[in-house]
């Protein structure tokens, strides 16, 4: 008996150390490529160059930041990508949180409920590439190309669907008995909604809010063929064209990558708690 | 969930005026209306439009008339040699991506689970790739892979291998897109199985250890049905996710070399842009919506997600 326990206690030992020696592995594989390219925009370009690597950057500079964000316009490109990114998620949280309320609470006649959440699904699931020939000319017609406001149109289609999901599995968490009360107290359907649903909801909110922040800031396709001047251009566009088939600017591009990815790091921990929800559109309650 | 009609309390005791009564009576619809009216203007407007482009032949030039060319745009589909090699793309970067995802996030799903549970902060570190911009990921990854002074060729230095052109080599090239869509999204695959086995019911596994199952028949008849709606939903995000693969092939490869990485969103994009030929990038565009549809919905009716 004894030798069987000190033989499981021993493979419990083995287990956790391989766990955790595949943990460290994963850490260092999933940081070392966001360290590196942090790393690069420090270096002047020999050292970016340097063979071997410079795995910690001798001689640090801020040059690549002063060419992007002060001779270059990579300031102006992340400002559009704020605005585009704010615009649209006010826009797609606003109506997405009444759109998924309604999911959550009401019924309605001949099953719609599941019909129209369904559908409201399947055009996440459209890929991007397919509307941007019609949304490429509806745009020209309307003269809008090279604007930010038909960027947040574009983007609302993709986030609108997300936000709608997202606040409807919120909601469907909450207790509705706390509504009926209110009800009772003398408010109205909608001022339910408004003082008692909403104000519980706000978690969600904005985990919801930063996500759409979060998709609509990492967006590139769309941004990529409706704008082309720089007053309306976003970051991603902005890197990309810093690499041509000719030359690769690496510390300008890392410098621009590598303040992109900034923001992002910091919302990914804001919103921990509710990544999983986020990322299954509501489907899995992490 | 959906059976109950929780929430349709009827006529509340105070009211304003006419407008604000009848406002409260169609709340339900209005609440709704402007995300189906917008979601209706921004999608399937642009489908039926894009119909309407795909039998016509659109010059680049805006004052020639379209010229009604009939089903001429899909006749092209069938000969389109350019065509089937991105569509062969889509589906090998698809399939293998997914795959490697699916098992290194299940696999490691299941090995740290009982470990990482707590650590909730190490847990979001793993967590950061995904929600990367991809066009920096893809950045990222360039200089990583680059030839000359790349960390890639410097390890194979050491180990002694023969250095790569990776993303530039004829045979490397799709193995680098995918290597680098793993390190992206196998995050994701992991997280939503941590959820998953977070949820798993205790009491069936107390009898299957009374029953001396071996912990491989616990894998088999336990965890992984009990899974099965996570990984369904992961699997259907993933998939979707893959097929509209742009960003990263844009900037690794631009298609190349020898179009071994040219995919289907990459395609429609050169076929409407470089060449201006939109009626024909409709055409596929609509094949590319229509294979999207039947995969999405064969997976969200199979799993019954609406529900």
């Amino acid at each position: 008996m004894a030798t069987i326990r000190t033989r499981s206690r021993r493979r419990e030992m083995l287990l956790r150390l391989s766990a955790y020696l595949v943990i460290l592995v994963a850490l260092v594989l999933t940081l070392f490529p966001v360290y590196w390219i942090a790393a690069n925009s420090f270096k002047f370009d020999i050292d970016i160059f340097a063979v071997p690597p410079e795995w910690l950057p001798r001689n640090p500079t801020l040059k690549h930041y002063e060419e992007a964000f002060i001779e270059r316009p990579f300031l102006r490109y992340a400002l559009n990508s704020l605005l585009v990114a704010a615009g649209t998620t006010i826009v797609s949280v606003a109506f997405g949180t009444m759109a998924g309320y309604a999911l959550a609470r009401f019924s309605y006649p001949w099953q719609w409920r599941k019909q129209v959440s369904f559908w409201i699904l399947s055009t996440r699931m459209m890929p991007p590439i397919v509307s941007i020939i019609p949304l490429y000319l509806f745009f020209n017609y309307f003269e809008m190309l090279n604007t930010k406001s038909a960027l947040i149109i574009a983007y609302t289609a993709f986030n609108l669907p997300f936000a709608t999901w997202m606040m409807k599995s919120y909601f469907q968490d909450l207790p509705v008995e706390l509504e009926e009360a209110a009800m009772v107290d003398g408010d109205t359907r909608w001022g339910a909604f408004l003082h008692v649903a909403l104000p519980l909801a706000r978690p969600g909110l904005a985990a919801t809010a930063i996500f759409c922040l979060i998709i609509s800031w990492n967006e590139f396709l769309l941004s990529l063929i409706i704008t082309l001047t720089e007053q309306s251009q976003t970051l991603p566009i902005g890197i990309a064209g810093r690499v041509t088939q000719y030359k690769t600017h690496w510390g300008e591009i890392s410098a621009a990558g590598f303040m992109a990815c900034v923001p992002i790091v910091i919302f990914a921990f804001i919103v921990q708690k509710h990544l999983v929800r986020g990322l299954s559109l509501g489907a899995v309650k992490g | 969930m959906l059976e109950s009609d929780k929430g349709t309390l009827t006529t509340p005791p105070r009211m304003g005026g006419g407008l604000e009564r009848w406002a409260e009576r169609h709340l339900r619809i209005l609440m709704l209306a402007p995300t189906v009216l917008i979601l209706l203007a921004l999608t399937i407007f642009p489908s039926l439009y894009m119909f309407y482009a795909a039998v016509h032949k659109i010059s680049p030039n805006p004052d020639l008339p379209w010229q009604f060319v009939g089903p001429g745009n899909f006749a092209r589909l069938l000969s389109d040699t350019q065509f089937h090699v991105a569509l062969r793309n889509t589906a090998v970067f698809t399939i293998a991506a997914v795959t490697i995802e699916f098992l290194l996030g299940l696999g490691l799903a299941l090995l740290l689970d009982r470990f990482i549970r707590r650590l909730t902060f190490l847990k979001t570190v793993l967590m950061i790739p995904m929600m990367l911009p991809p066009i920096a990921v893809a950045i990222t990854w360039k200089i990583i892979y680059e030839p000359q002074f790349g960390v890639l060729n410097e390890i194979m230095f050491r180990l002694g291998l023969p250095l790569q052109a990776w993303a530039g080599d004829v045979n490397l090239a799709m193995f680098s897109i995918i290597v680098a869509d793993v390190w992206q999204w196998t995050p994701f695959i992991f997280l939503l199985m941590l959820a998953g086995l977070a949820s798993l019911p205790v009491e069936p596994y107390e009898a299957a250890v009374l029953d001396g199952a071996s912990s491989w028949r616990q894998f088999w008849d336990l965890t992984l049905p009990f899974l099965k709606p996570v990984i369904a939903i992961a699997l259907l995000l993933r998939v979707m996710d893959a097929l509209r693969l742009f960003d990263l092939v844009f900037i690794l490869t631009g298609g190349g070399p020898a179009d071994r990485t040219k995919v289907l969103s990459l395609y429609i994009y050169q076929v409407a842009y470089r060449f201006a030929d939109t009626g024909y990038a409709a055409a596929i565009s609509l094949f590319v919506l229509f294979v999207t549809i039947v995969l999405s919905t064969w997976f969200m009716k199979r799993m019954r997600l609406a529900e």
